[in-house]
């Protein structure tokens, strides 16, 4: 198969500002990963690469075909986009239906393919309650839904696991695992080292518009080790989640924020391992939501700029 | 695997009208709406309480003037100068524009349908959405105002009235739906062009008002005012009487090539969302 995403000396300026600079770049089929942090230009690389924005100069094609003006090519693709936004008023099934039948599919299917879709993101039990009424996760999971509802060959996940709780991150990591076992492609970006890696050893590393580096993730492993690691975790009881993370040796430092605790952590995926067995246990109450601040990943990035 | 099948520009916008039209409906922008078209039934609720008192709610010359006159001062100086325009400017300008500044525009851009068929489906979304609001109430000012003695000999003209005003909404929507699509302050340029020039154009001589909506419009007006009143003299400065068939022409050439140049502004419009 030819790559998925080829962009040719691909620039995006708006106005005075260069959100994507001369970027020459293969996309394989796979999972890759586009890993930077924010303001970095995934957004607007992701935004280019899904034909929202016209170049500014070069070139972009997917799957084969060029992407700007060409709808068409979206029965091909699905895209979950970053942006919390939503058509708050209709339930997560109406918002999938209406989606897909955009698709073309007809009523009947279009109704059958949008449970099947909330049935692979676990919303099927809220698939009849309004979105507005959804939390940050039901609500990213809603946007995955539609993203896959049309089965399509390439997805795009801009951020996907923002606002999840450990046990929905986990799931989905899977779900997008498994979509890929299933001959299809994935291109998913984040912020954070763990959550790539634990879908794809493929990553484009971008910073300042810039691709920094390309290939496997284990090279630039060790580099983001040396840097601790900042997470936040937002539960029902942050002093319980507090004592359970001073039972081991990789936590460094913490603080508490209203009804979260955020930690520093040298050794993230031993920490992440057992953030996601506290979720499952219920031992220290619900966790609610747990986020990474860029700025470990930002290290890197001076440092990689630097070399 | 289900696969959709490539759908027709005409299913496209169908599709889109569905997923808009109760997005729209339940709207804040309709509740504007709804308040806007509360006043002349406001206005007629008094008349008919006057009119219960024995009194008349309007009278020229000293003569009082039917319920049925009433009702045309209304549908021209409320409806047709007011009303619909601003309901035309308020949706139209904002059909793309609602949905990029609540960032949904994403889900629609990417989906296998042309974008122009996305906006002709919030155009009929929109249509359908002010005639669902409007002519009711100008039904209710109809039956509130015109005695039903009267009904069976005014009805017709009843009919030509809400026919008019739909034409006057779509005209106007597809109108500034190309205002909206294609300038970046789509809603003064639409406040000048229909309450500066349209009105200051029509009030003086020459052929320059034949660039305006309301001409052709005033024109299809079935009513004649009050003789002696105001309204008689602002209809006989505003109205001229072009052919009807050269009116509806316009109206329509009007409406299809403005409803096309915005499909074509927004197939190539590059909508960036804020970050």
């Amino acid at each position: 198969m030819t790559d998925l995403v080829h962009a040719e000396g691909l620039s995006k300026w708006y106005g005075q500002v260069s959100g994507l600079n001369n970027v020459t770049v293969s996309i394989p089929p796979g999972i890759t990963g586009l890993l930077g942090p924010n303001g970095a230009g995934k957004s607007t690389f992701m935004k280019l690469m899904t034909g929202q924005l016209k170049p500014s100069q070069g070139t972009i094609r997917v799957l084969g075909e060029p992407i700007w003006g060409n709808p068409p090519i979206f029965a091909r693709i699905g895209f979950c986009p970053e942006q919390d936004a939503f058509y708050d008023r209709m339930t997560g099934l109406e918002w999938v239906t209406a989606l897909v039948r955009l698709n073309g599919h007809s009523d009947a299917d279009a109704d059958a393919a949008a449970k099947r879709a909330l049935e692979r993101v676990e919303l099927l039990d809220a698939a009849g309650k309004k979105i507005g009424a959804y939390s940050k996760g039901m609500r990213q999971r809603v946007k995955m839904a539609q993203a896959l509802v049309h089965d399509p060959d390439l997805l795009i996940l801009d951020e996907p696991l923002t606002g999840m709780d450990p046990l929905m991150r986990r799931k989905t990591i899977r779900l997008i695992k498994d979509w890929a076992r299933a001959g299809k492609h994935i291109i998913v970006s984040s912020h954070i080292l763990h959550e790539i890696e634990a879908m794809t050893s493929n990553i484009l590393l971008i910073n300042n518009g810039r691709i920094v580096a390309e290939g496997n993730v284990h090279t630039i492993r060790d580099l983001i080790d040396t840097h601790p690691h900042t997470v936040y975790v937002r539960g029902a009881d942050p002093r319980a989640l507090a004592r359970r993370f001073l039972v081991e040796d990789d936590v460094l430092s913490m603080k508490f924020e209203s009804d979260a605790v955020v930690v520093e952590t040298a050794r993230p995926d031993s920490f992440y391992a057992r953030l996601t067995e506290l979720a499952a246990s219920g031992e220290a109450g619900q966790i609610d939501e747990v986020q990474s601040p860029d700025d470990n990943l930002q290290a890197v990035f001076k440092y990689l700029v630097k070399q | 695997m289900t696969t959709g099948a490539r759908m027709s520009f005409t299913t496209a916008a169908r599709r889109v009208f569905d997923l808009s039209l109760g997005e729209m409906l339940w709207s804040r922008r309709t509740i504007f709406m709804a308040l806007v078209v509360a006043g002349p039934v406001l206005l007629a609720l008094i008349a008919r309480g006057v009119e219960v008192f024995g009194m008349s709610a309007l009278r020229v010359n000293g003569r009082p003037v039917p319920g049925f006159s009433i009702f045309g001062v209304m549908i021209w100086s409320l409806y047709l100068f007011f009303i619909v325009p601003v309901l035309g400017l308020f949706y139209g300008t904002a059909l793309m524009a609602d949905e990029v500044e609540d960032k949904t525009i994403t889900y629609l851009f990417t989906r296998p349908v042309a974008r122009g068929a996305v906006l002709v489906g919030k155009y009929l979304a929109y249509l359908a959405c002010t005639i669902l609001v409007v002519l009711p109430s100008v039904m209710i000012v109809y039956f509130m105002l015109v005695p039903f003695s009267q009904l069976p000999s005014t009805f017709g003209n009843l009919v030509i009235d809400l026919g008019l005003l739909a034409l006057g909404l779509a005209v106007y929507g597809a109108l500034f739906a190309f205002v909206g699509a294609f300038f970046k302050r789509p809603l003064l340029i639409g406040l000048v062009y229909t309450f500066g020039f349209q009105q200051t154009v029509l009030a003086l001589p020459g052929s320059l008002k034949q660039f305006t909506v309301a001409f052709y419009m005033n024109a299809l007006v079935p009513h004649v005012m009050p003789s002696d009143g105001v309204s008689s003299l602002l209809q006989s400065m505003f109205k001229e009487n072009p052919p009807l068939w050269v009116c509806l022409f316009w109206l329509f050439a009007i409406l299809a090539g403005f409803l096309y140049l915005a499909t074509r502004v927004v197939e190539r419009k590059e909508y960036i969302l804020e970050q």
